[in-house]
């Protein structure tokens, strides 16, 4: 048998690197990218409207940064980022079987782990683009008459901080789903919309199974509006556990993404 | 020669599905078509070979080392897949530089051996339009662009000329053989047993998940002794020839063709047959204008070993 | 023996179509459902609300027996017809649910495969390949739709053993027929026009289930912003529950004439179907 010499292939983290490239390249450009981009851009013109709203009834009804922290945000916290994590995070995988295009990047000379990192970094950024850009243009807009207020953009960054870590953390969670069920829409959206949404509002310890509830503990306490609602009955924990265990929880579940994608066989019928 | 890929009781099934079973093989540089049928096994076996998939029993070495979970060896590899299947929203050239910056090369590098392997599959023109628009055999050959771009050592490709229409399916197999000529090794599925035939003569057949027979086509043909073999002759007596023949015991049947000087004889011993041949025609004084053997392709071999 | 003249015969029957040439796409589309992980247990579960619905009427026919349970209850526990339209309300979630497994690949499927051309290269019309899909459809949502709705009206009569129910509400069979019609030929429309969207199943999947919610929270966050019910006609989730409530004869739930709710209903239908019979066709053109 032929013995080689060594072989040489790129290190880890610059395979990392070119997937990372590669997939955010593609999904710039990618048709559902940009119909997801319009989607993140709708909370824009319902800050519009608001302000449209605000300016002819001559200045009544609620302050900008209220209805920014409190609707703009919810919108963002408890739909927009599940969503749009949900379909990033389980296409890292789904889309490269569903698609049978898996072959060409399982025979190159890089990690599989380096695939679903590359490809999650590529995907996370891309959705965090699309929040920012559309938390920032509703804050933009809500606000234009406060923007030399400088007591505003701690708030501003701070809910930034929430929806950007938020999406971190549930893309893992959904990559992690993609790389093992094949009915990980499904699951996602049972886990989106049922579990996150009904377990939050558990009491002791029960809300901590929940990563919305690690969000919620990082925006200030429930306020005496008519939103209040959506933070009914949280019992926060502290910001540093909160930081701590979101990062751990994206940590755990991107680690067993990285294990099943390389472990597990995906026979491409 | 030194041995490129070797299996060893390669077996893989997929729940009550026999995949592939008990494969041992050798495979040597220069070029080996693997041939069977539809669900032969033909694609389970190049998924094993390049570690996309774990056998149930026994391993698979590339230039020595065991390929499961061996990403850097997939520097050597080139594979061409069977399914249609791409990154649609890219254009031809984005596909084969993405893939090419996989390998770890330099933005140079990336650009000119992309342009080159374009080149090569005549896709250069095209580069620049979405994969989505192009056409059956154009995706064809953007997937063997793919392939080679990096230059491996190891050839894989399966079914590549799937979808090309004549001139492309010629043009592909040229460029088969002179890979062959630069010492790599190059692996070729298909189901079509002429576009093998034209590529080369040492092949694998594969048959319901197990190898039938391997080697070259011609010691194949001679391993099935069981098969009568079909000797067809033209001479200038045919009838005078057939009366000498009806008394040999290797001698199953005689027919006269369509043409008055053919004789088509069948043999369960050509090297008997063939040894008494020539006395016959001196004997006999008898004017020979060819002997062929109309059963010995592929074809022919293929039939008789699967049994139809 | 006869001898037969050996050549080519003309046939001169006349070509007529099957009578309904769509039923092997049903077919075919429900044992396809059918066949999907963990469909069949998902299923069963959203038959669920019907059983507690049925235990209900039980109850309320043995009120006395139950009597410890409902003590403190400032309404009597009735069973009208504001209770089959709560049971068609609440069943809303899981159709939604329903539709990502059974309506999300319909088109989707056949678009990514480049399988109109097959359908289209047999005497199939335009109408019945959409026949053949909405019925997939009606099958899933009328079972969990009509087909409890008819039987809890019949165990209501069985129940209580008399027609005084029918006599009181004659028109309550057609409520229940009407609605379930309604929500099923609604849903049919949304699922097959965002099915139609996109050659990707997950896609449509989370578009299927994502509008629904997003349509309610747009509701939601308008109507905190500026207390006008009209801004109801944008969740669709309110419109069902605004011709349910007309087809009920009850009290709308807001204050808005539950017309407008069946003509944005209606005209989401009409946008859908003009949109399906555009994409749909047997040649795809690829820009």
């Amino acid at each position: 048998m032929a013995q080689i010499e060594k072989i040489h292939a790129p290190g880890f983290w610059a395979s990392v690197i070119n997937t990372f490239s590669l997939f955010l390249r593609m999904g710039k450009k990618s048709r559902r990218t940009k119909v997801f981009f319009a989607i993140s851009l709708l909370p824009v013109i319902i800050a519009a409207i608001v302000k449209l709203n605000h300016v002819f009834s001559s200045g009544g009804g609620r302050e900008g940064i209220y209805i920014f922290s409190n609707i703009i945000m919810a919108f963002y916290l408890q739909f927009l980022i599940l969503v749009l994590a949900l379909f990033f995070g389980t296409s890292i995988c789904s889309e490269e079987l569903e698609g049978k295009t898996l072959t060409y990047l399982t025979t190159r000379p890089v990690p599989k782990s380096a695939i679903m990192l590359g490809k999650y970094a590529a995907y996370t950024l891309l959705i965090v683009f699309m929040v920012v850009l559309g938390v920032t243009l509703s804050f933009v807009l809500l606000n234009m008459n406060r923007l030399l207020d400088f007591s505003l953009y701690p708030i501003f960054f701070r809910d930034l901080g929430v929806l950007t870590l938020g999406m971190i953390c549930y893309t893992a969670f959904f990559a992690f789903l993609g790389t093992f069920l094949k009915k990980s829409v499904l699951f996602g959206l049972l886990f989106s919309f049922g579990w996150e949404n009904v377990i939050q509002y558990f009491p002791g310890t029960t809300q901590k199974f929940t990563i919305v509830h690690y969000l919620k503990s990082l925006l200030p306490g429930p306020s005496t509006g008519g939103f209040s609602f959506l933070l009914f009955r949280l019992e926060p924990s502290p910001t540093g556990v909160s930081i701590f265990m979101l990062l751990l929880i994206t940590a755990v579940f991107l680690s067993l993404a990285c294990l099943f994608f390389s472990k597990k066989e995906y026979i491409l019928d | 020669m030194n041995t490129v890929i070797e299996t060893d009781k390669l077996s893989k099934w997929y729940g009550n599905v026999l995949g592939l079973s008990d494969v041992s093989l050798k495979i040597k540089p220069g070029i080996t078509g693997i041939l069977g049928p539809n669900g032969a096994g033909k694609s389970t076996f190049l998924k094993l070979i390049t570690g996309q998939i774990k056998p149930n029993i026994g391993t698979v070495r590339l230039l020595g080392q065991k390929i499961r979970n061996n990403y850097c060896l997939m520097s050597k590899i080139g594979f061409c897949p069977e399914q249609d299947a791409f990154f649609d929203e890219m254009t031809g050239w984005e596909f084969v530089t993405g893939l090419l910056k996989l390998n770890g090369m330099s933005n140079d590098e990336v650009r000119s051996r992309a342009k080159d392997s374009l080149e090569i599959v005549e896709l250069i023109n095209d580069k620049d339009r979405v994969i989505r628009s192009y056409s059956r055999g154009m995706r064809q050959r953007l997937k063997i662009a793919q392939a080679i771009a990096h230059k491996p050592e190891i050839i894989i490709l399966d079914e590549p000329l799937n979808g090309l229409d004549p001139l492309g399916r010629r043009k592909i197999i040229r460029l088969i053989k002179e890979y062959k000529t630069e010492g790599k090794t190059i692996i070729i599925s298909s189901h079509v047993l002429p576009e093998i035939e034209a590529i080369t003569k040492k092949i694998i057949l594969i048959h319901q998940g197990k190898i039938f027979a391997q080697g070259d086509i011609h010691y194949i043909r001679d391993l099935i002794e069981s098969h009568p073999h079909m000797i067809s002759i033209n001479c200038s007596d045919p009838r005078k020839l057939a009366a000498k023949f009806i008394h040999k015991d290797f001698v199953l049947n005689v027919n006269f063709g369509t043409s008055q000087d053919s004789l088509l004889v069948e043999t369960n011993n050509r090297d008997k047959f063939f040894g008494l041949l020539p006395s016959l025609f001196v004997e006999e004084k008898i004017d020979v204008f060819s002997i062929t053997s109309p059963d010995d392709n592929l074809q022919a071999v293929f039939d008789y070993l699967i049994g139809s | 023996m006869s001898i037969k003249e050996q050549g080519y015969t003309h046939w001169d029957g006349e070509l007529a179509p099957g009578r309904f040439p769509w039923k092997p796409i049903t077919r075919y589309g429900i044992k396809l459902t059918f066949k999907r992980k963990f469909f069949k247990p998902f299923f069963f579960m959203t038959l669920l609300p019907a059983v507690v619905f049925l235990a209900g009427i039980f109850i309320s026919e043995r009120i006395q027996d139950f009597e410890f349970m409902i003590k403190g209850s400032s309404t009597p526990f009735t069973v009208n017809p504001g209770y089959f339209y709560t049971y068609f309300t609440s069943v809303l979630f899981m159709i939604v649910l329903i539709l990502v497994f059974a309506g999300s690949g319909l088109i989707s499927d056949d678009l990514k495969h480049n399988a109109l051309q097959l359908y289209f290269s047999r005497p199939l019309k335009k109408k019945d390949f959409f026949t053949g899909k909405v019925a997939v459809i009606v099958f899933f949502l009328f079972i969990i739709t009509l087909v409890p709705g008819l039987i809890l009206f019949i165990m209501k009569l069985v129940f209580s053993g008399s027609f005084q129910f029918v006599r009181s509400f004659p028109w309550l069979p057609l409520s229940i027929i009407g609605f379930s019609v309604f929500i099923t030929g609604f849903f049919a429309c949304y699922a097959l026009f965002l099915s139609a969207l996109s050659k990707n199943r997950r896609y449509v999947s989370i578009m299927i289930f994502g509008l629904y919610i997003f349509s309610d929270i747009l509701f939601g966050i308008f109507y905190g912003i500026f207390r006008k019910p009209y801004f109801c006609l944008l969740s669709i989730k309110a419109n069902l529950q605004q011709v349910g409530k007309l087809i009920f004869s009850q009290k709308p739930l807001y204050d808005v004439s539950p017309w407008y709710s069946i003509l944005v209903l209606c005209l989401f239908c009409f946008l859908a179907v003009l949109f399906l019979s555009h994409k749909v066709r047997g040649v795809e053109i690829v820009k």
